[in-house]
């Protein structure tokens, strides 16, 4: 062992003479580099590509059905039959709604745990335990609060008389997708609260001192010192946080399936339908081509926003 | 800041503290009950009779403990996979700067926000090409290279502050480069590698997409995956039943998080908060 492990040190220095040492570097630097590259550009960057590709051909997953170029038949239907839109708006109302309310609810309960609480320690990480309940659990977990005749939601809300009848929140054409934002909400308030709270530690303490000095509230300082502090944060956190609920798939999946009569159904979930339920590959694939345009347009946009506010 | 808070303050965290927690109790809580006990009205806030027939039950279904030993195989390997390649790709991107690095490091991080569910219809019809369809591999595969550009981002920013200095010392010393990474600079960022490795991990546990399409046998299905085909009835589900599952599939993340806390937490704001 020893001597084999002598025999290798030897052999570096020898190795680097011979071929110079920034060239020996720079093949080491690509190695290194190198299960990386492979590994996502089999399982990303191809596909992705593929997946563009696959759009404009006939591809079914069916027996006898052939691989062809079909003139843009995959978008055409999609845009005729109409459903692409209502897809694209209920993703959008959605990643909305679930956004805001994180970051509302996120502010409140970091700015909450950064003061002096009591049991602040213990408070701090209990606050985090959905970060942690995976994502189908997280659905289930809410559906049993959401049923109809049993669920504790329903009992509560007639008990305090604000119902009078118990709803279906899951499959009522009003709630359903309130119900999967509650789920989502939930599971990402910790993520949000762990980013915010670590952003204000970071705020020196000085500057809420001089604050308070010059006459300013608690109402003040958090508009004028924490929010402000915190741009950087809160810059990182939101696009990360839209993109994840722009992409959400297993709660809607479990939870509603799309319905009631598609009042859910997710540019996510319609992807997946197309594809792997009527066994349309190409118009799924198209699907994702939409969606990977409008993720595209987006970023552009967000980073050009940031980027003259910050000027 | 620290002031003391109003009451408003208390009273604003208990509700939010209900909402968050209230629910996880409720699902510890409906798994010790019985079936009569359940389905009453009004709910028992408590169980009156607590019963493990429940946990006995999915003890005793071996579907279901295959699917559970599965997510520990598909996680434990993936999280493997993905602290070594982030590792060299890692230290890669910090000590080499070559030209076109920022591009290439740009474009893994570009790529690894797009939804999987976008590419899931090409991937499929990918692995089923190359005869991968139906493998644990496919899932490993997948999962590793969603988690690797994150990670090895991470892993750049340690390496980050680790000093040139050690390198050049180690290389005067006779150390080659391979050696140097393994014996000099691993040891220093520990906590980073335990932090993407917790990070990984519960993404990996947490897959129900690929699984959901790339797998069909039930030999090596996962979890979440397993209690949806399992438990979920068309019409009507055993709540307690389904209950218990989702205790067990939160339990072992419950256990990291009371252990690794600080890991997990250190990960997670590692790179937002400083990037």
């Amino acid at each position: 062992m020893k001597e084999a492990s002598i025999a290798k040190h030897k052999y570096a220095p020898k190795l680097y003479k011979k071929m110079g040492r920034e060239k020996h570097d720079r093949i080491f630097a690509v190695l290194l580099l190198l299960p990386a590259l492979i590994i996502v550009g089999f399982t990303t960057f191809f596909p992705i590509a593929k997946s563009v590709i696959m759009s404009f051909f006939n591809y079914k997953l069916k027996a006898n059905a052939d691989y062809y170029w079909n003139d843009f038949l995959n978008y055409k239907e999609l845009f005729q039959e109409g459903e692409i839109f209502s897809a694209i708006g209920t993703t959008f109302k959605f990643m909305t709604v679930t956004v805001i309310l994180i970051f509302i609810i996120g502010l409140i309960l970091s700015n909450i745990l950064n003061k002096d609480v009591k049991g602040r320690a213990v408070l701090r990480s209990v606050v985090l335990l959905p970060w942690i309940i995976p994502t189908i659990v997280t659905g289930l977990l809410w559906m049993w609060i959401f049923q109809p005749q049993y669920g504790v939601l329903n009992y509560i809300l007639m008990k305090l008389n604000i119902i009078a009848d118990p709803i279906n929140w899951v499959a009522s054409m009003k709630f359903a997708l309130y119900s999967v934002v509650t789920a989502s909400v939930w599971r990402q308030i910790p993520f949000i609260t762990i980013m915010l709270l670590a952003g204000m530690q970071g705020i020196p303490n000085d500057l809420y001192e001089a604050a308070t000095i010059d006459g300013a509230n608690s109402r003040q300082c958090f508009f004028k010192v924490t929010l402000p502090m915190l741009s950087n944060v809160i810059k990182s956190t939101l696009l990360i946080s839209i993109i994840t609920n722009f992409k959400q798939f297993p709660l809607f999946w479990i939870m509603t399936g799309g319905g009631p009569v598609n009042k859910t159904t997710t540019l996510a979930i319609m992807t997946y339908k197309n594809s792997f339920v009527n066994l349309n590959f190409g118009k799924g694939a198209a699907v994702s081509t939409i969606w990977l345009v409008i993720l595209i347009v987006f970023s552009i946009v967000y980073n050009k926003v940031f980027k003259t506010a910050r000027d | 800041m620290n002031s003391k808070p109003k009451k408003r303050s208390y009273i604003i965290l208990i509700i939010l503290l209900v909402f968050l927690v209230g629910p996880i109790l409720w699902m510890f809580v409906t798994s010790f009950k019985d079936n009569i006990a359940i389905y009453k009205i009004p709910p028992e806030w408590l169980p009156h009779k607590p019963t493990l027939s429940n946990y006995i039950n999915i003890f005793k279904d071996k579907l279901f403990m295959t699917y559970y030993m599965n997510n520990f195989i598909t996680a434990f390997l993936t999280t493997f996979l993905t602290i070594i390649i982030s590792i060299l790709a890692g230290y890669s991107f910090s000590r080499f700067k070559f030209r076109g690095s920022q591009i290439l490091l740009m474009a893994f991080l570009s790529v690894s926000i797009f939804p999987v569910v976008g590419i899931i219809t090409a991937l499929y019809s990918t692995f089923k090409n190359v005869g991968l369809l139906n493998t644990r591999a496919a899932v490993i595969l997948t999962l590793t290279a969603a988690n690797v550009p994150f990670c090895m981002w991470l892993m750049k920013g340690f390496f980050d502050d680790i000093p040139r200095a050690l390198e050049e010392a180690a290389y005067i010393d006779g150390c080659g480069r391979l050696s140097t990474l393994i014996k000099v600079i691993l040891p220093l960022c520990s906590p980073g590698i335990l932090a993407i490795g917790l990070y990984t991990f519960l993404i990996a546990w947490d897959d129900y997409l690929y699984c959901l399409t790339l797998i069909t046998d039930d030999k090596i299905r996962t979890l979440s995956n397993g209690i949806s085909m399992r438990y979920l009835g068309e019409l009507s589900y055993d709540w307690g039943n389904v209950m218990t599952v989702s205790v067990m599939a939160s339990i072992p993340l419950l256990i990291l998080f009371i252990f690794l806390q600080k890991y997990m937490i250190q990960g997670l704001t590692a790179g937002s908060v400083k990037g």
